[in-house]
């Protein structure tokens, strides 16, 4: 079925569920009371989180209008692992634990949603033409992340992708660049965890045509403790529960640039 | 003029080609393969005399970078040699990072506090960040001087406490080389790890590279790949798909084989590199079997 162009004034986008079904319930009530008109989801539905399958039916209750991740990908086709491509075995090891838990928890049904979910969608908000990926418009598990993200890579990107608007999630991480051209670049963040900053909340975005592209980044509280209780009712590694309790990233930091690495604890 | 060992190569005629996607990373060999120390593992065989590639003037750099930046380039980094005996390294890696994050890929060796202060003051400024690639080859000093010199293992190990506390966070960076030299079962992550944690470091961060059959470290006996080895292999994942150095003499695939013929895709532009590689070398089978990329990640 081809892809439906979209025209929007006011939307909600998030990425990165990672089985939080806490953190999406939390969202999906909040994003009701901020006037939008639709939700978006970049991918990366599953991973790091309890009961995966929790997570479907609040996306399909809620018309939440999702694209595909590297995670949903490798879930869908029946790959061996998250298609994170790590090196450093400590983190292939607690990325090995999280996709074979998911793996396991989610669905036939579910893995097939997530293999038809598109890869890119394409909308209109106000006069901005939108891209919605999930690392890049070029490569699904691409990490954009602030400081390594140049002005001239992005002008690159979004010509041959012929946006004016490009969103990206994959990692973890929120920010906004406005380009000098009237070009915007966001990577909206995620909501399965909290971003590295000592802080339990997590961030989805709001952008809105007025008609100049407004960008506003939304914390969002929720019952984190209930997260990690169930986190460690399934088993899954202490180190998991820890990042949601502090707001501190313990696994799976090697592709973090010097500068998001330094605002860490670890 | 050093000459190379040279392995056993098919002509560029008859190689496999590894496509050009798009430039994401630049390599600038600034120092060319001058260097202050004589590693006996050294890919392009650098050393402090007579270096067989020369060091890059700083006009011949400026010109690579714009030209990156105009191609959407990703990252740059700046290899050698020893990047941090350049003259100009610091006002050429602020060109660098006003355009993209940059990397020094260092022997850490010529840090001090005076060039570890400037090197802190630039990461602060700097719209992208700053990475610094510290070369250790063993957690050990006598294993590691062996391979490196004497002397290298406690001026690197100084060179990052210097960067530690001033915030940077330097990427020590190993290669395989004393691997076997440890008892089966110890992982090098894991012995870089805990010696980096035990020198006060909070947040290691540790890159392993395999060892690579040229420059000063014998040929193996892998002949080049065939088009049969590549069947079914995504060759646009080769660094060569996206990845050009800029050294003296022109524009190479590779930051393994800059400086050699077979790899040389322009003696001008860089956007007249851009363009097949030929995969001639044995060190080709390398990146294929190990996926291996010179990159941070």
């Amino acid at each position: 079925m081809p892809e439906q162009l979209g025209e929007y004034r006011r939307i909600a986008v998030f990425g990165g569920v990672y089985s939080n079904a806490f953190a999406l319930e939390a969202l999906l009530a909040d994003a009701r009371t901020r006037d939008v008109e639709a939700v978006f989801c970049l991918g990366d539905m599953g991973g790091f989180g309890p009961h995966p399958d929790r997570v479907f039916p609040l996306l399909r209750e809620h018309g939440v209008l999702a694209i595909q991740g590297n995670y949903d990908e490798s879930l869908a086709s029946g790959r061996t692992d998250c298609g994170c491509g790590y090196t450093d075995p400590r983190d292939n090891h607690y990325a090995a634990i999280s996709y074979r838990y998911t793996f396991e928890h989610t669905s036939a049904e579910h893995k097939t949603w997530l293999g038809a979910l598109p890869r890119h969608r394409r909308l209109k908000l106000g006069p901005h033409r939108v891209l919605m990926c999930h690392g890049s418009p070029r490569v699904v598990n691409e990490f954009l992340w602030e400081s390594a993200t140049p002005n001239g890579l992005l002008r690159h990107l979004m010509a041959r992708a012929e946006t004016d608007v490009m969103l990206c999630t994959h990692t973890g991480m929120k920010w906004h660049r406005a380009l000098p051209d009237a070009r915007h670049a966001v990577n909206v963040g995620v909501i399965g965890r909290p971003e590295n900053d000592g802080r339990t909340n997590v961030w989805y975005t709001v952008l809105t045509a007025a008609p100049d592209l407004q960008v506003e980044f939304v914390p969002l509280a929720y019952d984190h403790e209930a997260l990690a209780r169930e986190m460690d009712r399934e088993g899954l590694p202490s180190e998991f529960a820890e990042t949601i309790r502090t707001g501190w990233w313990t696994t799976c930091l090697e592709n973090l640039p010097a500068r998001e690495r330094a605002r860490g604890k670890y | 003029m050093t000459r190379l060992p040279v392995a056993t190569i098919t002509s560029a005629g008859q190689a496999p080609i590894a496509p050009f996607v798009g430039l994401a990373t630049l390599w600038v060999q600034i120092t060319g393969t001058w260097c202050n120390l004589e590693c006996r593992h050294c890919i392009n065989a650098s050393g402090p005399k007579s270096p067989w590639i020369k060091p890059l003037d700083a006009a011949t750099i400026a010109r690579a970078i714009r030209e990156a930046e105009g191609a959407g380039v990703k990252e740059i980094y700046f290899t050698g040699g020893e990047p941090f005996l350049h003259g100009e390294i610091l006002p050429l890696l602020e060109l660098a990072l006003a355009a993209a994050p940059t990397t020094v890929l260092t022997n850490g060796t010529l840090i001090g506090p005076e060039m570890a202060d400037a090197l802190a003051a630039l990461a602060g400024r700097a719209a992208y960040s700053l990475e610094l690639r510290v070369s250790l080859d063993d957690t050990d000093q006598e294993k590691n001087d062996r391979i490196r010199g004497a002397g290298a293992w406690g001026k690197a190990v100084e060179a990052v406490r210097l960067l530690r506390e001033r915030g940077l966070l330097p990427i020590v960076t190993a290669t395989e080389i004393t691997r076997d030299e440890h008892p089966a079962g110890a992982g090098m992550y894991e012995r870089f790890r805990d010696f980096l944690h035990a020198q006060g470091v909070e947040r290691p961060r540790v890159k392993i590279m395999p060892v690579f059959g040229l420059g000063r470290q014998p040929a193996g006996a892998a002949p080049p790949l065939t088009e049969e080895d590549l069947e079914g292999f995504d060759r646009s994942v080769l660094q060569c798909a996206d990845a050009r150095v800029v050294a003296a003499g022109g524009v190479y695939a590779c930051p393994i084989l800059a400086g050699l013929e077979g790899a040389r895709l322009s003696t001008g532009s860089l956007e007249a590199s851009f363009q097949p590689t030929p995969l001639y070398h044995p060190a080709c089978v390398t990146c294929r079997q190990t996926g291996m990329t010179c990159r941070n990640s």
